[in-house]
């Protein structure tokens, strides 16, 4: 009967399957991070080509934590180095994540984030980006004047996107507002320390309030389409914006692929100064690494200075050891590079951290933010309200997580107080 | 489909029908068609001329992107893998479906609304909720990171379906055709096989291709319990949605056009259930 050898041959097919599981010898790399399918090419054909047989799996956040929680709570697996932002790893326990002694990058603060709260550090700092703007050359003649793109405030950025939407009829400023964009960090890192000189403390100041506003005038100039960007490398190349703010790697691609088209420069500066805000990205190791050996020398690989390089032109994360910077590097490196040396050298920079000491409360952090930028600005409703409203379940999270006040918070004793 | 053989001359009312029929039927091939179209022009062109607008309606022919996806490591063992852990699915969905669909068809028994609600409930709760318990004992169990283990999670997806579906093709050939089988010498299972199972034998792929398309789109379990067997869709998905427009719709193209031919293949025995019967 055919259907009698449907299920024979179902049950043989089944227990051929069963018994190929091969034994692994590659290292899993088990990463968050260069994502994108060509990013993820280039890490296995130049970043990885020497360190031996590894598998690189980018992934989304979700399977990525959920893989990586069975592994832990199985206490075997095969995951050997994972490869995640800092955020990531904050919200992890630091016990599941092997001590990895005398490896470390270039830079104190750094490494004193990588140890998360611990002595040891819990993972290595692997690579480092940071947010810039970008815009068409052709909105350069729509510059207000007398602005200097190199150090524009945001009411010259305001008044600019102004000047785009009165000569072309639209609107050109374009922000990452959509599901995946990185919007919550224009507030955390920009918006906030411009304006407040401060991110948590001065979450419901009337200097919030100030920032709100202004907010609100740059949306009025914003593409309304901004809601669905979350990579403005796609609408710089499709002309939907001309000015547009967002992470280093997310604007990338126009300037590789017209490099003659477009500027990068610094974000505006606010009253308190130019915010700016690094992106840090790490590896680790997870306690259930079947090949402890083999995971140690992939992470010490990931920090020679010519593999740095070689990340740097897959992914446009700058190294985070000291290296000389070839010449011939891509034409969104030099730009972003340039933008970012631009920014950290202005003489009213005003750098932030990233936010620390949150644990599992990032994600519910960055959540509240956005929440407050759809309450006030998508839906206008009253700063004033919306943020005393918030000011409780910022402090919560805050006294929840014990976390300390970061830059450019003034320090604390305990967790950071919203004022 | 159907053409109108017949020339006779209509009322007006009638041909305000046709006229309205036949617009819908353009406008639900277009629903289907023309983002197809999209898709197949944009895989086929320049990174500039996807990014361009308005969009030509003729492919250019630049096979940049898709020689792309040609040299991307380990994409033909994940399309391998897809289609191994989709006629798995498809097979144990229906080995183990239609015969819960028949006996819920055929004999009474306790608890019998009860079970058909339980069916259901597997696809009550979200994968993303159930992904980490079952890797875990996937994990114990040696079934992780297997074609079988992530077949039997899209079993279990596309179970309801299954039942369901073979459950009310059951019903609808009645008990009589069985039994006249029965007294002319069949015995319960070759009346099964030689009387009951060619007729519903359509709606049988009807359920295969509910199978072979959940497990083809499921993303979640497949990310989360395979490693080394990755399936197309986990391979592709999870880093499609961060890639330039020009891969993305590449990437779309190869995903979709796998399951395409599926359904073409199959198709025949679908439409043999609708009642076309032109084979």
């Amino acid at each position: 009967m055919s259907f009698n050898l449907k299920l024979a041959g179902a049950v043989a097919g089944v227990a051929i399957l069963v018994s190929s599981v091969a034994a692994q010898a590659e290292v899993l790399f088990w990463s968050t991070q260069a994502k994108p399918v060509e990013e993820a090419q280039a890490m296995r054909e130049q970043v990885l080509a020497g360190a031996g047989d590894v598998d690189y799996q980018p992934n989304d956040g979700g399977p990525w934590l959920t893989r990586l929680n069975a592994e832990l709570q199985a206490g075997s697996g095969a995951i050997g180095v994972l490869g995640a932002l800092h955020g990531d790893f904050s919200a992890m326990n630091p016990d599941d994540l092997v001590d990895l002694e005398g490896m470390m990058s270039g830079s104190d603060t750094f490494n004193s984030l990588a140890k998360l709260g611990t002595d040891n550090m819990q993972y290595v700092p692997w690579m480092q980006a940071s947010y810039i703007m970008a815009a068409n050359k052709e909105a350069l003649q729509y510059l207000p004047d007398g602005a200097d793109i190199d150090a524009l405030t945001y009411d010259q950025l305001i008044e600019w996107a102004g000047n785009v939407m009165e000569a072309t009829g639209e609107a050109k400023f374009g922000f990452p507002a959509g599901p995946k964009g990185l919007k919550h960090r224009f507030f955390q890192g920009y918006l906030y320390p411009s304006y407040t000189d401060g991110v948590v403390r001065t979450f419901a100041s009337d200097d919030a309030v100030v920032a709100w506003e202004k907010m609100r005038e740059l949306w009025a100039v914003t593409n309304p389409a901004s809601t669905n960007f979350s990579f403005l490398q796609e609408q710089l190349l499709s002309g939907d914006a001309w000015i547009v703010f967002d992470h280093t790697s997310r604007v990338a691609q126009a300037f590789n692929e017209r490099p003659d088209d477009f500027v990068a420069f610094p974000a505006p500066a606010g009253p308190k100064g130019r915010g700016f805000m690094p992106v840090l990205a790490g590896v680790a190791i997870p306690r259930t690494a079947p090949d402890m050996d083999a995971a140690k020398a992939l992470v010490a690989h990931m920090l020679k200075p010519e593999t740095q390089i070689a990340t740097l032109r897959a992914t446009n994360f700058f190294p985070v050891v000291d290296v000389d910077l070839p010449g011939d590097l891509p034409p969104a490196v030099q730009a972003a590079g340039d933008a970012v040396a631009k920014m950290s050298g202005a003489a009213d920079a005003n750098p932030g951290l990233l936010p620390a000491g949150l644990g599992d409360k990032g994600g519910e952090f960055s959540q509240l933010y956005t929440e407050t930028f759809e309450r006030i600005v998508l839906a206008g409703q009253d700063i004033r309200t919306v943020l005393d409203d918030h000011k409780p379940r910022l402090q919560a999270i805050m006294d929840a997580s014990g976390a300390p006040c970061w830059a450019p918070d003034a320090a604390s004793d305990g967790p950071c107080p919203v004022e | 489909m159907t053409t109108v053989a017949t020339d006779t001359p209509m009322t007006d009312p009638r041909k305000a029908g046709r006229y309205v029929y036949a617009a819908g039927v353009f406008l639900l091939c277009a629903w289907v068609i023309v983002p197809l179209y999209f898709l197949l022009i944009n895989t086929l062109s320049s990174p500039e001329a996807v990014n361009a607008f308005p969009k030509s309606f003729v492919p250019e022919f630049d096979l940049g992107s898709l020689t792309f996806f040609a040299g991307f490591a380990g994409m033909l063992t994940a399309l391998k893998n897809s289609i191994l852990v989709a006629v798995l699915t498809m097979i144990l969905s229906i080995a183990v479906g239609a015969p819960a669909g028949y006996a819920l068809s055929r004999f009474d028994f306790r608890g019998k609304e009860v079970f058909r609600m339980l069916i259901l409930l597997t696809r009550a709760f979200p994968l993303p909720l159930l992904a980490l318990p079952l890797a875990v004992m996937f994990i114990r169990t040696g079934l992780d990171d297997t074609i079988f283990g992530l077949a039997l999670v899209h079993t279990t997806l596309a179970m309801p379906f299954a039942v369901l579906i073979t459950f009310s093709l059951f019903s609808g050939i009645p008990l009589e055709l069985e039994e006249a089988a029965w007294t002319l010498g069949c015995t319960r299972l070759t009346a099964f096989t030689k009387v009951v199972l060619p007729l519903i034998l359509p709606g049988i792929t009807a359920s295969a291709i509910f199978a072979f398309v959940i497990s083809w789109n499921e993303v979640f379990a497949a990310a989360v319990l395979t490693i080394e067997n990755r399936t197309l869709t986990a391979f592709l998905l999870t880093n499609l949605d961060t890639s330039p427009l020009h891969l993305k719709f590449a990437g779309g193209f190869i995903l979709v056009v796998p399951a395409l031919i599926f359904i073409f293949a199959v198709r025949k025995y679908l439409f043999a259930m609708w009642g076309i019967a032109n084979r």
